[in-house]
């Protein structure tokens, strides 16, 4: 009876030190407004939903993003169990995805299924999957890092 | 007939447009939240004092659609904030909402994963928006 309380507290004390720890932060002074969009929905994210914890304190990667249609761009270098996100491109990325907003916003809408795998079936997957095919999602580095790209799939779904 | 912008009439016009949208009702299912507008003063354009705008939406309906002061709308669970100019260019298709929040012209408070789940239901909000005709201050 004992040791299942002192289990529960410090199982209390671990959520507790998790909630406080930062896990983003800003590599510029001032973060472009899609820098802290996908800062604050990575970190909403591993923070709320247990199952993308392992996932963020795993992945080592550097991902970028370029949004064709507003010329905005931002570079998440994750550092296991860390995530500093830059204004724009920065070099040595892992795999860079390029597309227009709407498509940004379906790969955060993309649901995640068996095996952790992102569904391509559905309404979403398909828009997805199409957009890929018909070049208007491209994804740079994507053959050699297609784990890496799960990985970040499942961390940046908020479905 | 046109409706003053963000006038009382306007947000009922609104509501009517949004509630008789099947595609938001679809799209918004499972939403509780009150999302509030902000419209902020641009004296220059004939529009002096800010606005909130309280939408309180349900399960893809809208239940009610007020306007009122700034601070009635900060309370809201999800707040955008805007100037005046802003708000005519998303209401007349010059801006996309989603581009303007990505790009800071529109500024977001709230709960993002909850947000970009309901990306779609936005969207169609913004289609709602557009189709309320609108007397805007600063062409009258």
């Amino acid at each position: 009876m004992h040791h299942a309380r002192a289990r529960r507290m410090a199982r209390r004390k671990l959520k507790s030190a998790e909630d406080e720890r930062q896990l983003v932060e800003y590599a510029d002074q001032e973060p472009s407004a899609f820098s802290s969009m996908l800062g604050g929905l990575i970190e909403a994210n591993v923070k709320n939903r247990e199952e993308k914890q392992g996932d963020f304190e795993n992945l080592v990667a550097r991902v970028g993003i370029f949004v064709t249609d507003i010329d905005e761009a931002v570079t998440l270098d994750f550092k296991g169990g860390k995530l500093v996100v830059h204004n724009g491109l920065k070099p040595r990325r892992t795999i860079t995805i390029r597309a227009d907003a709407d498509t940004v916003m379906s790969l955060s809408n993309l649901k995640i299924g068996p095996l952790g795998l992102p569904v391509y079936v559905d309404e979403v997957g398909r828009g997805v999957a199409m957009k890929l095919l018909r070049g208007s999602l491209k994804i740079d580095g994507l053959l050699p890092n297609l784990l890496t790209l799960n990985t970040v799939t499942r961390i940046f779904s908020v479905q | 007939m046109a409706f003053k912008a963000f006038s009382s009439e306007w947000a009922s016009a609104f509501k009517d447009e949004v509630n008789k949208s099947s595609v938001y009702e679809q799209a918004g299912k499972g939403w509780k939240w009150t999302v509030g507008l902000v419209v902020e003063a641009e004296p220059d354009k004939h529009f002096p004092d800010a606005k909130g705008i309280v939408m309180d939406l349900y399960d893809g309906k809208a239940r009610d659609v007020t306007v009122g002061s700034a601070a009635d709308a900060q309370k809201c669970d999800f707040v955008i904030t805007a100037p005046y100019t802003r708000w005519k260019e998303v209401a007349t298709k010059q801006l996309d909402a989603t581009k303007g929040m990505l790009q800071g012209k529109l500024k977001l408070k709230g709960d993002l994963p909850t947000i970009v789940r309901y990306t779609k239901a936005s969207q169609e909000m913004t289609e709602c928006t557009t189709r309320v005709p609108v007397e805007w201050p600063d062409e009258s």
